[in-house]
């Protein structure tokens, strides 16, 4: 299990996380939503190690990740930034390969050639990152980091993903949501990712958490959580709640005089 | 792109050709080996293994520091202008050079107060450098730094006498005229281990291209191993200024010459970039001492005069073509 319990982040005087608690497990897709602001990426980099807590714990199966070298952390998790570079010159290849850097020797190829396999991007490997569109570099991204997870041999791992759906356009988005959470099923990985699309959120997510100015203001399962009347209060607007009854689809739509 | 084999061998053969002409070349020995049945004459010969071939490996060896180091600092800090020097090694050399000069030490005291000069500096930077390893805050106070020392050295300078003066001037051009035998073992030892340290951390280098977090988040400690790779760059800046004095701009092109025909990815360029940089020195140096004979320019002088006009070029190219 991935456990957050009581993380407060304070910098600059400003507080950033304030008594955040959330267990993501493998196998599930668990979103992280709220305003701009709210700190959702911030609450990413503490579960990533990357930020260190001032006060509460951050445990990825079981271990506290104060206590873990990058390397080790590395086993444990992944990343997908939410602007991740292109350096300009490298093959999509190389930059999966970069996932496994750490790893034995014997699991680079296998878990580099799955992760291609796995994220579709397989005919994309020779290709120049600078060449590719967003849809495919952050496809590429995602193979980078599923082969850093693949090249592990921890038997519990997590994906964590920052805005990755950003700059996509709604149906890739949408593809890709689906994919993480088969990933997330086939793999058994734990999943998580930050989002703003509510929609995406609710067609996806397994459990959602919903920060607003850095405090968890819910925290379960989807159907639960994403509440009209929570999530007006959270954005501060009117929703309406559309339902599509023979397709089994609800979604949020502002509702607010145009 | 050129395979890399063939590249690093053209890269060898040319360095090999420009070594063998800039050893013999007005030496005095070429007649003489072409008649080949006469014995070489004793004084030439003398001269060629106490002077040219000393100066001919502190040559080679800084230009391959310099470029292995110049590589390794522009994909630490992701920034293509950062050279070997940019933490204010050199000022810190050169200031320790200075004071050495003034209070009248000879070559090899000078020498040895500019290395240690350049390990205060860095100690220095160590300690104004942020905790967590970030690469931007490290670049600032290195920028400070050398700003201070510079201007401690200037203050420095308008003291000093009239015949110090001289020397650190050409000191400051740098020059591998006052190159001996023990400068050259000094860099033959320091080569290899800096290179080494550098190429051991390839994979890092390549990380760091990724971004800082990114690196951080595939598992590299950056406090520790990009702290390293600073370090021995520093140091293969330190060896080679306080030899030779500052060669400009090898650190700055050779790496981006390479980055030409290699691509960005640090282990093709940490192969390829010591034998450019290498073929470089040795040319500038040949250059250097001949083209006035028998007066001798700074090779600092050369490596500048052709080097920044080329760099602007080279600026120029990669804009008209972006993704070249």
């Amino acid at each position: 299990m991935l456990e957050l319990e009581q993380v407060c982040l304070q910098r600059a005087g400003k507080r950033l996380l304030w008594q955040v608690s959330l267990q993501a497990v493998p196998g599930e897709l668990c979103v992280i939503l709220g305003p701009n602001g709210a700190g959702k990426s911030t609450l990413l980099q503490v579960m990533s190690g990357y930020l260190r807590p001032d006060s509460g714990r951050v445990r990825l199966g079981g271990q506290d990740t104060a206590g873990l070298s990058p390397a080790r952390l590395a086993s444990l998790r992944a990343v997908v930034e939410q602007q991740a570079a292109t350096p300009s010159g490298w093959r999509v290849q190389e930059l999966v390969a970069a996932g496994a850097y750490l790893a034995a020797p014997a699991q680079q190829a296998a878990a580099m050639a799955r992760a291609l396999a796995l994220t579709d991007t397989s005919r994309l490997a020779q290709r120049r990152l600078d060449s590719l569109s967003g849809g495919e570099a952050q496809r590429a991204h995602l193979a980078r980091a599923l082969c850093q997870l693949l090249a592990s041999t921890q038997p519990e791992r997590y994906l964590l993903l920052d805005e990755a759906t950003a700059a996509l356009d709604f149906a890739i988005a949408d593809s890709q949501m689906a994919q993480w959470r088969q990933l997330a099923q086939d793999l058994h990985i734990g999943v998580v990712a930050v989002l703003h699309d509510l929609n995406l959120a609710l067609r996806h997510a397994d459990r959602v958490l919903l920060l607003q100015d850095g405090c968890s203001i819910a925290f379960g399962r989807t159907a639960d959580i994403m509440q009209q009347a929570r999530l007006e209060a959270i954005y501060g607007i009117r929703l309406a709640e559309l339902i599509s009854p023979d397709a089994g689809i609800r979604a949020f739509v502002p509702h607010t005089p145009r | 792109m050129i395979r890399l084999s063939l590249l690093c061998q053209c890269l060898l053969a040319a360095l090999l050709l420009t070594c063998l002409g800039s050893l013999l070349h007005g030496s005095g020995l070429i007649g003489p080996m072409l008649h080949g049945n006469q014995p070489l004459p004793a004084l030439q010969l003398q001269l060629l293994l106490q002077l040219r071939l000393p100066r001919l490996l502190v040559a080679i060896c800084s230009g391959m520091l310099l470029s292995s180091a110049g590589a390794a600092i522009q994909a630490r800090f992701r920034n293509p202008l950062a050279e070997p020097g940019l933490l204010g090694i050199y000022s810190g050399a050169a200031l320790a050079a200075a004071l050495a000069l003034s209070l009248g030490g000879g070559i090899l005291p000078v020498s040895l107060a500019g290395f240690a000069g350049s390990l205060l500096t860095l100690w220095l930077i160590r300690l104004l450098a942020s905790p967590n390893g970030q690469g931007s805050r490290l670049i600032l106070s290195g920028v400070a730094i050398a700003a201070l020392l510079g201007s401690l050295l200037t203050l420095l300078i308008t003291t000093l006498p009239d015949g110090a003066l001289r020397s650190i001037t050409f000191w400051l051009m740098g020059s591998f005229a006052s190159a001996e035998w023990p400068q050259a073992w000094l860099l033959l030892l320091a080569t290899p281990l800096v290179w080494l340290g550098l190429f051991r951390h390839w994979r890092l280098l390549n990380a760091l291209q990724l971004g800082e977090a990114t690196a951080f988040h595939l598992g590299f400690d950056l406090q520790r191993g990009a702290w390293l790779v600073v370090c021995l760059a520093s140091i293969a800046a330190g060896v080679v200024v306080s030899s030779c004095g500052m060669i400009g701009f090898v650190g700055l092109l050779a790496p981006h010459l390479t980055r030409l025909l290699t691509g960005s990815d640090a282990r093709r360029l940490l192969l390829a970039a010591p034998l450019l940089g290498a073929w470089l020195t040795v040319s500038a140096d040949w250059l250097a001492r001949s083209l006035l004979a028998p007066a001798e320019l700074p090779v600092g002088v050369i490596t500048s005069l052709l080097g920044a006009p080329f760099f602007l070029w080279l600026l120029r190219r990669e804009q008209e073509s972006p993704r070249a």
